[in-house]
């Protein structure tokens, strides 16, 4: 059987399988005898065998198969949980972890037999006495299970309970003239993706039908959460034979009957109360069982949707092909805002009112189309925060200290980019928390902090940033030894240092080989530290900053924009030159005149109801030369960061526009980060954008 | 790229450069590098860059970078004609780069085993941008070191 087709499907799963995997034995480990969390590891390393079996993989079959005999026997009593066995397990995990790297690379597992593992997990089976039976007993239960469901091949589409909703659709579908449909498909009980074979057979009856109903929900079938049969309700002018012999072409489907549903007994049908289902003549025992199971699968599924978003499961796309579509709509928007500038120069009239009128039209459409195409590119970080409990537990035995990790917003959605590359610097923000942050046990027992430390993080939208912030309730930053450090290493003068801000002194940790590490860890202090997560988090459009206070903890704060490509911006004028400021960072723009420029420090400030904000003039930081004219006010834009606000003096306003954000390239030298990348004009001349946040 | 000349049957390697003049002199760069030659437009400054960067520009809605050749290998100011030109220049792994030369003369063969290794013994900064003198009949092509002159210095 080939099985390359699936290869993607198998690594997605397993992928899924693992994280539960790794969830779930995080469970075990505080609650050793939760038999419902033992069941879940079971049913996951079962599902993991059967897989990696059906694909050929048999080293990691094996792995699987010698973690589900543990299970059985920790099912049974005969072998109890320790944490010597969690520590294995986890071992396990990062085996079969390491299978399916090698897979998605070069879709073979590679030849690591991972035989020490196996032999520690098989030295557990030895302590019971009945470990070579351990192995068919473990197939049982998988049996079990579809034991109750075997029934003959019947129209069990017949018994489906349809809402009211449902026959609506039926019926509107069998008036317009249409012939309505049900069909049942039987899955071979040995099928492992039983939702890409249910997806498949969709497919094929959609090339000639329209499918107006899912039995069970279409949501419960991509789930997997279904038996080995489901059934649809399609409307269709083709012939039933062709449609029938379409699905049953589908592999690894046993049988499919379908029959035409006139339209006078869509009503007959069972209604969605169970009370009614019993009063139907029924053929079989079994799909009685079958039909009062539904409605509760059915209750069970608006609860699912209640809770977490069902994240990546749905549509499966290559991610060059949404860069691709990006690209394309980056090209339409460039396009549209050359009609828009035409539009601007061309004379009056009322066939230029008209012309108005479709070119804002062709606005509106490009910024949905654009707000569309970046939703399909958000994925929640959660693919990415979910490794991190158990990375802090394996930190947490490491570094001998107890902490715990507590995570919100794992929901919150970003550039599909972005989420990929932001799972090293929190990795190293996390583990600097851990290492560098919580103190030992003793030190905090003196300073009256709880035994276990807490690690805290916390992700969420603001305007058009996402904010993620690591916290910790340890040491906080220790602004003296850095100081201290700082002069040590010759980067400032003690004098220098006495007039340093906290923030400037926390800035030194975010230079290049800046250990504070006293002695180099396994963990941290080995020099690649902070400064490696800035220059990536600034690599992605974000920053990084940190609130500390000594003894208490700190506070890293990473801000990441929604999108990478395209962003509101303000256009603006300064001599000459045409500079684009991003809309997210601006609070509002404000016309001041020369009077009410004050100085502090012999920096020019202003006073803006009650805040005292210091201005920049951009010309003189842009090296462009000033206007020659005396000038009796100021344009200020007024933009800010966090709390932090300054406002930047232009010559003149162009007005708000959508940019399509494009690299400077790797020749030029951006070292000072002001400029963030350029835009393509209406009329086909740059834009240069600027960075605010650098500035501040 | 070869071609047999007359009968001896001797295969004399050819490689095609573009010919640009920069103040007198004549420059060679390797065709193999050369995406595109465009007339001078308007380059948008890009502030706190290197000195001898005079911008961006707009190729088709690529953003560009220029460099003043001139102002790499201090000769001074571009003094820009109608017959300047902006030679794009494709680099591996870095992307398109502008370079701008005074005029474009032509596309010239050079036999591979008559191009002379430059003098090395002045350290003149201008040298060390070019890995090869061509002839071109009576004519002296210095050859310019792309990966040399579009680096960092």
């Amino acid at each position: 059987m080939d099985v390359s087709q699936y290869l993607e499907i198998f690594i997605d799963e397993t992928n899924e399988h693992i994280q539960s995997l790794s969830d779930n034995i995080m469970a075990l480990e505080s609650e050793p005898d939760n038999k419902d969390v033992v069941n879940e590891i079971f049913r996951a390393a079962h599902s993991l065998k059967g897989m990696a079996g059906t694909m050929g993989f048999k080293r990691m079959q094996r792995m699987t198969h010698d973690m589900e005999n543990v299970f059985q026997e920790v099912r049974n009593d005969t072998i109890e949980v320790n944490s010597e066995m969690i520590d294995l397990l986890f071992e396990c995990l990062d085996a079969i972890e390491g299978y399916l790297e090698i897979i998605k690379e070069t879709s073979d597992e590679g030849t690591n037999d991972n035989e020490a593992i196996i032999q520690q997990l098989n030295s557990f089976l030895d302590g019971t006495a009945n470990a070579p039976a351990s192995a068919p007993a473990a197939e049982a239960p998988a049996g079990e299970s579809q034991a109750g469901s075997e029934t003959p091949v019947s129209k069990k589409f017949l018994e489906e309970t349809l809402d009211e909703d449902e026959k609506r659709k039926l019926k509107a579908a069998a008036e317009s003239g249409k012939n309505v449909y049900g069909m049942t498909a039987y899955v071979q009980k040995d099928c492992l993706l039983k939702a890409a074979r249910a997806f498949l057979v969709f497919k094929a009856v959609e090339e000639f039908a329209e499918i107006l109903v899912y039995k069970p929900s279409q949501q419960n079938i991509e789930d997997e959460k279904f038996e080995n049969d489901f059934s649809i309700f399609f409307s269709s002018e083709e012939a039933l034979d062709k449609i029938v012999d379409a699905a049953k072409g589908v592999s690894e489907i046993e049988d499919v009957v379908a029959e035409r549903i006139p339209v006078e007994e869509i009503d007959h049908a069972p209604a969605a109360e169970p009370e009614t289902a019993p009063s139907l003549p029924a053929p079989a025992a079994g799909t009685q069982a079958a039909a009062s199971k539904q409605p509760a699968s059915n209750a069970a599924a608006p609860k699912k949707q209640a809770g977490k978003p069902v994240t990546s499961r749905t549509v499966r796309v290559d991610i060059e092909k949404l860069d691709e579509l990006m690209n394309q709509v980056s090209e339409l928007i460039i396009a549209k805002n050359s009609l828009v500038s035409l539009s601007v120069n061309s004379g009056s009239g009322t066939q230029n009112q008209a012309y108005q009128e479709q070119i804002e039209y062709l606005e509106r459409i490009t910024t949905s189309l654009h707000e569309s195409v970046m939703k399909v590119r958000m994925v929640p970080i959660e693919s990415v925060v979910n490794k991190f409990p158990r990375m802090i537990r394996d930190l947490s035995r490491n570094l001998n200290k107890k902490m715990e990790l507590f995570m919100t917003g794992e929901e919150t959605e970003l550039d599909r980019t972005v989420v990929d590359q932001i799972g090293d610097p929190l990795q190293h923000l996390l583990r600097n928390s851990a290492d560098h942050g919580l103190e030992s046990a003793e030190i905090r027992q003196e300073r009256g902090k709880p035994e276990v430390g807490t690690i805290l993080l916390k992700a969420f939208q603001e305007g058009n940033n996402v904010i993620i912030e690591v916290s910790d309730d340890g040491n906080g930053i220790d602004t003296e030894s850095v100081k201290r450090k700082a002069i040590e290493r010759g980067l400032v003068t003690p004098e220098q240092a006495e007039n340093f801000s906290q923030k400037e002194i926390i800035d030194f940790l975010f230079m290049p080989s800046f250990s504070m590490a006293k002695k180099i860890t396994d963990i941290s202090g080995r020099g690649v530290g902070l400064d490696v997560v800035k220059s990536n988090i600034e690599a992605l459009g974000g920053d990084v900053t940190v609130k500390s206070v000594y003894g208490e903890g700190s506070t890293f704060t990473v801000r990441l924009p929604l999108t990478l490509a395209i962003i509101q911006a303000l256009m603006v004028i300064i001599g000459d030159e045409k500079y684009a400021i991003s809309l997210s960072s601006i609070v509002s723009i404000e016309e001041i005149p020369m009077g009410d420029i004050k100085y502090v420090e012999a920096k020019e400030v202003i006073n803006m109801r009650g805040t005292v904000i210091p201005i920049v003039r951009l010309n003189q930081l842009l090296d462009i030369e000033p206007p020659e004219d005396e000038q009796e006010s100021l344009t200020i834009v007024i933009v800010s960061k966090g709390e932090k606000q300054l406002g930047l003096v232009v010559d003149d306003l162009m007005g708000q526009q959508e940019i399509v954000i494009k690299s400077l390239g790797s020749f030029i030298d951006n070292s000072t980060k002001i400029i963030s990348g350029a835009t393509i004009l209406g009329d086909g001349e740059i834009a240069l954008i600027l960075d605010v946040n650098t500035l501040m | 790229m070869a071609a047999y000349i007359g009968t001896t049957e001797v295969v004399e390697e050819k490689k095609q450069f573009i010919a640009v003049k920069l103040g007198s002199e004549i420059y060679g760069i390797d065709i193999g590098y050369v995406d595109n030659i465009v007339r001078m437009q308007k380059i948008t400054r890009v502030p706190k860059s290197q000195s001898y960067f005079k911008g961006i520009i707009n190729i088709r809605g690529e953003i560009v970078p220029v460099m003043s050749i001139r102002l790499k290998m201090s000769f001074g100011e571009d003094v820009f004609t109608n017959a300047t030109r902006i030679i794009i220049l494709k680099i591996e792994d870095q992307g398109k780069i502008g370079v701008i030369v005074d005029e474009v003369k032509e596309v010239v063969n050079l036999d591979v085993d008559k191009i002379d290794k430059p003098n090395h013994d002045s350290m003149d900064n201008r040298h060390s941008f070019i890995n090869g003198i061509g002839k071109n009949g009576e004519e002296l092509i210095s050859l310019f070191d792309i990966g040399a002159m579009t680096g960092e210095n």
